[in-house]
């Protein structure tokens, strides 16, 4: 009886465990614990908002708010998903902002991570700070699953 | 004529303190083995991965002593019986990984063709508080008289990718460890083990080792060369450096009983 009992303890236990095993998300989020690799979330997250690191929101800039956006890129809400998937770079011709699953060829990745052959400066572009290793992953990730505009 | 015949070991089988000539250790190199520990009795093993890869200019690396002048991942295990055929222990390596395992013999060999045990087991990096991966998998191994051991270990570790499941395809690994020991001496063994990972996340290259140890007593005295420093279920179900480097390590183990 005893020995069905510490088996059957073990094995809630042994459940407990398996299901709860991941690391946090909110700890590569860095200073947006909430970002997660969905495109309401970036939008939300990165392009809206300027987070705690002092990193500006992209709708300081990128918008058509009062201004032209720069680069020719408006991150407003309505506009934001067609303007970036499957959308040409004007900065860059032949390159696409985001090309679904394929993060590395995508231009506003490449803006992000600073990478040799982009034109212009690294974004945001009153960087330092720039985003986190961390955003960027996660960024990175919902453009690797094919950008869905969820 | 190694198959044949009654053995000490099979005669024996019950009694889990009898000596099996077979299975002398409760690991091979890294993987565990089905070998019992009597309620209340407890084995200690000790370790060493040196980091100083052996490929490379002969003459450097004897003059590093094959990698004892350098730094070594350190483990340090202790095994405890808790009920008939049943034992948890904890294994310490140097990076802060703590890794808590339990073994129960299923079925002996004597009642089927193989012995089959349960394994479960849970290790924390940072001392335990940080990205904890858990293991379920099973020990199934066959003892041919009192010569030889064989071993298939299909093991599944969860969250063996240290990025969050949102961000990655796979975030646990099946693995397959196979491996032998083999008794050439009255006392010394050669043994070798692989942990092949048929699906799920594998970076690196698959985990290998081979092994001669000598069997003194309680004591047994290993010294293997291995492909990575992987010591709990986790850190090889990660395999090694893609460098197909080669490492010098040893392992202490001795008996309380």
């Amino acid at each position: 009886m005893l020995y069905r009992l510490s088996f059957a303890t073990a094995l809630v236990c042994a459940s407990v465990c398996l299901s709860a095993c991941d690391e946090k998300l909110s700890s590569l989020g860095g200073p947006t614990p909430n970002l997660e690799p969905t495109f309401a979330s970036i939008q939300r997250d990165v392009f809206e908002t300027t987070d705690s690191s002092g990193r500006t929101a992209c709708v300081t800039c990128h918008t058509n708010t009062g201004r032209a956006p720069s680069g020719g890129l408006n991150l407003n809400h309505d506009t934001a998903y067609d303007q970036l998937v499957n959308a040409g770079s004007v900065e860059r011709a032949g390159a696409k902002r985001v090309l679904p699953g394929d993060s590395a060829s995508s231009y506003l990745y490449q803006k992000l991570i600073g990478a040799s052959g982009i034109v212009g400066r690294r974004m945001p572009q009153n960087g330092p700070p720039y985003l986190s290793d961390g955003q960027i992953l996660i960024i990175q990730r919902w453009i690797d699953i094919g950008a869905p505009r969820n | 004529m190694l198959l044949a015949g009654p053995s000490p070991a099979r005669a024996q089988d019950d009694d889990a303190a009898a000596l099996k000539l077979a299975e002398p250790d409760f690991t091979l190199i890294a993987l565990p083995t089905s070998l019992r520990l009597p309620p209340l009795k407890g084995a200690f093993r000790v370790t060493h991965r040196f980091t100083r890869p052996l490929n490379d200019d002969f003459g450097d690396v004897a003059g590093d002593l094959f990698g004892l002048d350098t730094g070594a991942t350190i483990g340090l295990e202790y095994r405890f019986g808790v009920i008939p055929n049943g034992q948890i222990g904890f294994h310490r390596t140097s990076n802060k990984t703590i890794e808590l395992f339990s073994q129960y013999r299923v079925l002996p060999q004597n009642r089927a063709l193989v012995d089959v045990s349960a394994y479960f087991s849970i290790e924390g990096t940072n001392n335990f508080k940080d990205s904890y991966s858990p293991t379920v998998g099973a020990i199934i191994s066959r003892s041919f008289g009192d010569f030889v051991g064989v071993y298939v270990e299909p093991m599944w570790v969860n969250n063996t990718n240290q990025l969050p499941k949102a961000l990655v395809d796979h975030n646990d690994t099946f693995m397959v460890g196979v491996g032998a020991r083999v008794r050439v001496l009255p006392t010394v063994y050669l043994v070798a083990e692989a942990a092949p990972r048929p699906s799920g996340y594998k970076p690196g290259i698959t985990q290998g080792s081979f092994a001669i140890e000598k069997r003194a007593g309680g004591h047994t005295f290993q010294l293997n060369f291995s492909n990575s420093f992987g010591t709990t279920m986790a850190q090889i179900a990660r395999g090694g450096p893609l460098d197909k480097d080669w490492f010098l390590g040893f392992n202490i183990s001795r008996k309380f009983f």
